[in-house]
């Protein structure tokens, strides 16, 4: 048993760090800098950074308290508001970003938005709603687990020590959770960065205006220009291992699924 | 000082119902009661915690009923310290310093002070998760007490510790009462401390206060058999304990002396166990040494075993079984020899200062 697992795992692992590897090498190294200097990619980069920041900040700021919510307190109908915000999570991102089109695109809600001035189909703002769409369930699940973890007591003691409510939380609860709060942001933020299903639906996939990197690799690589495609790949790969050594890192007290 | 009016509090499977109570200021007041009696909620409810459904608190005059938790200025030390892991030793004693916005001048003059009264001016740049269950228990009384509270409340504040340093605590606690002054409410179930630090105390149970008052006057009258059994009251017998060799002479108000394995002299309460008792018609030679003459005055039935209320000065409690009351021909007013091992006796002083000769 012990020779046939041990022979498995490694095999698994060479074939993983070879697939990767190949991918990473494909190009040469000169023809690789060329394509990462390419000003399309330098575009992909540039609005894939400012789509998922911008998508993670707001999925902090809607998670923190409705987090807070779900780890604190009893309230009507818990255990289906605690589904139905899961629901994302096990969605093709496909039929998120198709339900996404939908609304904003047919219903009159969608269409007083855009009348607004927040048009949201095949626009970089499309881009951000998909995301948040997308990777709230992630962000949320995270600090739920980091919240829960916190005994309530904490929050007490700061209340008799001067805090109001809000003050005890901020001050206390928090900073407790940092670790957690950190670890969802990473990951909600690389989810972002690397999300295509959603964003191909509800932004479109337009060369140099909805652009972001996965939708630069769908590009290139349809029109057979494989080398910006791999140039691509490449940063989503360095994404990807960046964010993995950051959550193993901060990994204590926190669960994802 | 403190005056609790009718106070009914519900949370989830707990509650807190019609309470009553007067704390005066300065007193030193305990609450005992088994788990699940409401305990932790009422003093949650004190501090503002939790709302009360019915009822009134009243601080001095004030009516806090409705206050929130920091504007009342009651601190509270709970059982696992709930230090802020997240902030040092020092920045959490200056928490409510800075919460209250006293200038950090005026803060270092009060942490300085507050440290050196309990000993832990050594740990101030350390993190809470590398102290001793004491240290941590020192500062977490040291954050709640730089406030100057008006009331300290207390939750089980010694269960966590080991024997040794709990006994520390307790004499840490009583000097410190002594030094601040401050009203002190705590909740235990540790017998022990009632002894030591207890002015008065209350008894509870699911949810109501059964019995207030002074702590001897309870344990020598408990109200009913939960408040004894509770308080594990087979045997209480006050007396004044003095050095004999290497083990206690007992000298009770009513005569008969009786030895105890214990170095604690001075005013003391003995306690022993009925079952530890031997009845016997002639004395015998054992290596018990207490073997005490008597009258038995009642005989009670419970289950398959006889309770024996013998008078030897004082009313001492044997628990036999049927066969061996049977046996031994017990009737009221039997003649008896009760008989019971010096180590079988548990001596628990009356004041802190007999404790310290501990």
């Amino acid at each position: 048993m012990r020779r046939i697992s041990l022979s498995l795992t490694y095999l698994i692992f060479l074939s993983i760090s070879a697939i990767i590897l190949g991918l990473v090498f494909y190009s040469p190294m000169p023809s690789l800098a060329g394509s990462l200097a390419n000003h399309e990619i330098q575009f992909a980069v540039m609005l894939s950074l400012v789509t998922s920041v911008l998508s993670t900040l707001i999925c902090i700021a809607i998670a923190i308290p409705v987090a807070y919510a779900l780890a604190r307190y009893e309230f009507f109908g818990k255990r289906v508001t605690t589904l139905a915000l899961t629901l994302p999570l096990t969605l093709p991102p496909l039929v998120a970003g198709i339900a996404l089109l939908l609304f904003f695109g047919t219903t009159p809600w969608g269409k007083a938005l855009e009348a607004a001035g927040f048009a949201v189909i095949f626009t970089p703002l499309g881009i951000i709603v998909a995301e948040v769409f997308v990777n709230i369930p992630y962000m949320i699940r995270i600090l739920r687990s980091a919240f829960s973890t916190i005994n309530p007591r904490y929050e007490h003691v700061a209340k008799t020590l001067g805090c109001t409510d809000t003050g005890a939380f901020c001050k206390v609860t928090l900073p407790m959770a940092r670790h957690g709060l950190l670890a969802g942001a990473v990951i909600t933020w690389s989810k972002a960065m690397g999300e295509f299903g959603a964003v191909l639906m509800v932004a479109g996939a337009t060369t140099m205006k909805t652009e972001t990197l996965p939708i630069a690799l769908y590009l290139n690589i349809s029109t057979g220009d494989l080398d910006l495609a791999v140039a691509a790949a490449t940063i989503l790969i360095l994404i990807s291992l960046i964010t993995l050594c950051v959550v193993e890192y901060f990994d204590r007290g926190v669960h994802v699924f | 000082m403190l005056r609790i009016k009718s106070l009914s509090v519900t949370l989830g499977g707990f509650a807190v119902r019609d309470v009553s109570l007067e704390i005066q200021r300065g007193e030193y007041f305990i609450i005992l009661g088994p788990t699940g009696a409401g305990k932790t909620i009422l003093l949650e409810t004190i501090a503002g915690i939790q709302a009360p459904d019915t009822g009134i608190i009243l601080l001095g005059n004030r009516d806090i009923t409705s206050t929130e938790p920091r504007l009342r200025n009651i601190g509270i030390v709970y059982q696992d310290y709930m230090l802020f892991p997240h902030l040092t030793v020092k920045d959490n004693i200056a928490f409510g310093l800075n919460q209250r916005k006293i200038p950090i001048d005026q803060q270092h003059a009060i942490i300085d002070e507050m440290c050196t009264l309990l000993e832990i001016a050594h740990l101030s740049g350390r993190y809470p998760g590398s102290l001793s269950g004491g240290e941590q228990q020192r500062v977490a009384l040291a954050r709640a007490l730089v406030l100057k509270p008006e009331i300290l409340l207390l939750d089980e504040p010694m269960s966590a510790l080991d024997g040794r340093t709990r006994e520390r605590m307790r004499m840490e606690l009583s000097r410190i009462r002594r030094l601040t002054g401050t009203t002190i409410v705590q909740i235990t179930h540790h017998f022990d401390d009632v002894f030591t630090l207890a002015d008065r105390i209350a008894i509870m149970r699911e949810g109501r206060i059964v019995q207030v008052g002074e702590t001897s006057e309870v344990f020598l009258h408990p109200i009913d058999t939960f408040v004894a059994e509770f308080l594990g009251i087979g045997n209480l017998i006050k007396g004044q304990s003095s050095r004999s060799g290497n083990i206690a002479r007992i000298t009770t108000g009513s005569g008969p002396v009786f030895y105890a394995a214990s170095s604690i002299y001075g005013e003391v309460v003995a306690t022993l166990h009925p079952e530890d008792v031997i009845l016997s018609q002639e004395p015998f030679t054992s290596s018990a040494r207490n073997c005490l003459l008597g009258v038995v005055s009642e005989i009670i039935p419970i289950g398959s075993t006889v309770r024996v209320i013998i008078d030897v000065g004082f009313p001492l409690m044997a628990l036999l079984t049927r066969e061996s009351c049977h046996d031994l021909h017990l009737g009221q007013g039997c003649r008896v020899y009760a008989t019971f091992k010096a180590s079988a006796v548990h001596v628990i002083p009356v004041t802190p200062q007999e404790c310290k000769k501990n």
